[in-house]
């Protein structure tokens, strides 16, 4: 089986089209999407605001190849070939892997080290779980990716001291305001990130905090998480948000509209009600609920996920050291990983080739009884006739086999595998079709939602 | 007209160039606020130098004159803007938040210095102090300069909060800002200053009207729309408007900042008008024998120097 990478991230594709892939639809319906079209296949799909990854394993020689990969991703959300083409990475194999691995580490996210990406890769492999979409190989690869994720940061540190996206926020409202006795914070949305923002926030001790929500339970739910002083403010009910937008001086928002929810329009006679007061709008939802057009409005500073996490990534070069260790432990695991991969593929090439040579042996000794013709005892010529094949085909395979279990730097293991089949012709198809597709694979223990949070890459959608 | 010293433009030269130096310091010290500490040593060093030496010629001119004005020129006014200027950075230096302040504050030092080295080396002219009443003539001149030393501090508030607030706008090298003031306190800072100077402006400016009534004889016809007139009173304005900006809707932020800048360039002007036009001189040229005549270029005697 070959593990396969393809997606987009912040590095590689801009925000409005991260935006196409967070608001079309969700995990699950992707899973299904794509075993429909490559069945045989695994597949986990990683969806945050910052990426939308998808893992898969495939038979040797079978698909999808990276070409069906972007087809379907383009196809799936009705973008552009080129477009996708462009703005998405690929990988194969150990580098695939590797990717996996660093993406968990939080080696590949914008705030070096954020914990959040561990828990969204955790509940999309539960997700993938669930659908039967993750096979042996993905299991094997997302479990060691967890495990090498939790022991690196341990071992490193990496998350520890970090710059948040909540504390970045409260600094560039102090660059903004000067005194908080007087300000109103107005939180509209409850997703996780909004939580870890107004808690930074409201160290700063502003007059009032309202929250708003279109379900007023989940607002009540956000302000009791928070420990929000009734003195200070509370949740209000979703039609009064104009009447609030009017007052606050900070908005943190972060809900699940896939359209935006301030608009220009919208904002033009709030501002004018407001007097121009300077106004610090927070949007840290995927797809954004604020227009860009908002941030050239007079006095009013518009920061998005990516605006904050940019400035958090510029404040932690100091952390080259972390980093680094955690690459050596990524690339300890991912040796690791690939060689289990390998060798279970490995076990399975070699019952293979015993069968076939079982086969001709099998044939070859009928063949041979027939010539013998009559024997006295045909049951004991036929029980030393299958010895004595059993035994030599032992003997044949003896000196190739324990080299191939053995490790040769010069010697990649895959390229012999890989000869044996064609040698053989020993197809892969039996492996793929014991795949993800057979029996639902219940999620391994220990790996199911530990509550770590969906933070820095939320998922894309959140209810409001 | 009568040489200075050349050991005051020595001086004055000599504080110009450290003050050049400070401000080359200070706008890299903003682009990079972690190589702050031995540029922040030495930046203290030079403007406490500048904030003595402007002090120390200051009093000796004053002293020298003999008598209580202590303002007889209009290189004395610059001295005792300078003097102001540094004292005002210098305590700003050591307000974590608003260290970037002299980055703005630092080239208006350096203009006002290089300024008064004209007015000390070429353009030196003493103000015409005898024909003048010496109450409202004081009244006026501190009134001025010190009322343009507020708005200088107002212009480079609004400097820095242009600064500030385009790299809040375009999200660039946000990760360095903690040298700079927040917004707020910046708008607080220029509507605070704007209010003093504007009293000080409106002082300098009623006593300067009163000191052209006593003798109104000798006024042109239409003195009122003179340039220096136009300027100075619509810099008053300027800054009449400029403490009012919160209750003005659509004048706060970015307009305020523009409105403290634009202030003290008509401030500015207004000075150089006074100084450069040729019509005080080509008045007391038509009869250089007679004592000058309280003109309207020397009933405003700060900008008649």
């Amino acid at each position: 089986m070959r593990v396969l990478f393809t997606g987009i991230n912040h590095r590689t594709a801009p925000v409005e089209l991260r935006e196409c892939f967070a608001s079309a639809g969700d995990t699950g319906s992707h899973l299904e999407a794509f075993r429909t079209r490559f069945p045989g296949c695994e597949c986990v799909i990683v969806s945050t605001c910052n990426r939308f990854e998808l893992y898969a394993a495939r038979p040797l020689h079978g698909k999808p190849k990276s070409d069906d990969l972007l087809t379907f991703l383009s196809e799936r959300f009705g973008v552009p070939m080129g477009q996708v083409a462009s703005a998405s990475i690929h990988r194969e194999q150990d580098q695939a892997v590797a990717h996996l691995f660093r993406v968990c580490c939080g080696l590949d996210s914008m705030v070096l080290g954020e914990p959040q990406v561990l828990g969204q890769v955790k509940r999309a492999y539960q997700t993938a779980a669930e659908a039967a979409a993750a096979g042996p190989v993905l299991h094997k690869v997302f479990q060691h990716a967890i495990a090498t994720a939790k022991h690196a940061r341990t071992e490193t540190g990496i998350d520890a001291g970090r710059v948040s996206v909540g504390s970045v926020a409260a600094d560039l409202a102090r660059q903004v305001f000067a005194d908080f006795a007087d300000k109103t914070v107005l939180g509209i949305g409850a997703g996780e990130i909004a939580k870890l923002t107004l808690r930074h926030l409201m160290g700063l001790k502003p007059h009032r905090l309202w929250l708003v929500n279109r379900t007023h339970q989940n607002a009540q739910a956000l302000a009791e998480a928070i420990h929000l002083p009734a003195s200070i403010g509370g949740a209000q009910p979703w039609e009064q948000r104009d009447e609030l937008l009017a007052e606050a001086d900070i908005v943190v928002t972060c809900t699940g509209s896939t359209e935006p929810i301030l608009t220009p329009q919208r904002f033009k006679p709030i501002l004018k009600r407001r007097r121009y007061r300077p106004m610090f709008v927070i949007d840290l939802a995927m797809p954004r609920d604020a227009s860009p057009e908002l941030g050239s409005m007079t006095n009013v500073y518009l920061y998005n996920i990516d605006d904050l996490q940019s400035v958090v990534a510029s404040s932690l070069g100091q952390r080259g050291d972390q980093a680094q260790a955690c690459e050596q432990h990524v690339a300890a695991a991912v040796t690791a990983c690939m060689s289990q991969i390998t060798h279970a593929d490995l076990g399975q090439l070699i019952q293979k080739l015993r069968d076939k040579l079982n086969e001709l042996g099998r044939d070859e000794r009928e063949r041979t009884l027939k010539k013998l013709g009559q024997h006295p005892d045909p049951q004991a010529l036929d029980d030393a006739l299958g010895e004595h094949t059993h035994r030599l085909i032992n003997k044949i395979l003896h000196l190739p086999l324990s080299q191939l279990n053995q490790h040769h730097s010069d010697a990649p293991l895959g390229f012999y595998a890989a000869a044996i089949r064609r040698l053989f012709d020993l197809d892969e198809d039996t492996g793929a079709k014991a795949g993800p597709a057979q029996a639902p694979v219940k999620p391994p223990p220990g790996v199911g939602v530990d509550g770590t949070g969906s933070g820095q890459d939320k998922p894309a959608a959140t209810s409001p | 007209m009568p040489l200075a010293n050349p050991i005051t433009t020595l001086i004055l030269s000599a504080l110009t160039v450290l003050s050049v130096f400070a401000t080359v310091g200070a706008l890299k010290r903003l682009r990079h606020p972690e190589r702050a500490f031995t540029a922040s040593v030495r930046q203290r060093l030079i403007v406490a130098a500048i904030a003595l030496t402007t002090l120390g010629l200051f009093i000796r001119f004053w002293l020298a004159e003999g008598g209580w004005q202590p303002v007889t020129s209009h290189r004395d006014g610059l001295l005792l803007m300078s003097f102001m200027l540094a004292g005002t950075i210098f305590f700003i230096q050591n307000r974590a938040r608003l260290v970037g302040l002299s980055a703005f504050a630092l080239p208006v030092l350096t203009f006002v210095l290089g300024w008064a080295i004209c007015s000390s080396a070429w353009t030196y002219h003493p103000f015409d102090l005898p024909t003048l009443h010496p109450v409202w003539r004081g009244i006026h001149l501190a009134g001025v300069y010190l009322g343009t030393a507020c708005c200088g501090v107002a212009a480079m508030a609004g400097g820095m909060y242009l600064y500030v607030q385009a790299r809040l706008k375009r999200k660039h090298n946000l990760g360095g800002m903690g040298l700079l003031a927040s917004l707020e306190a910046l708008e607080n800072i220029i509507i605070r200053a704007a209010i003093l100077g504007f009293v000080l402006l409106t002082l300098g400016l009623a006593s300067g009207v009163v000191v052209i009534s006593e003798d109104s004889t000798s006024l042109p016809s239409g003195w009122w729309f003179t340039p220096k007139i136009v300027l100075s009173t619509l810099a008053w304005l300027v800054y009449a408007l400029l403490m009012n900006v919160r209750y003005a809707i659509g004048f706060r932020g970015r307009r305020a900042a523009w409105l403290s800048i634009i202030g003290l360039a008509l401030l500015l002007a207004t000075y150089a008008v006074v100084n450069r036009l040729p019509a005080s001189t080509a008045e007391s040229e038509t009869d250089p024998g007679t004592e000058a005549a309280p003109t309207v270029s020397s009933v405003y005697p700060v900008e008649g120097g």
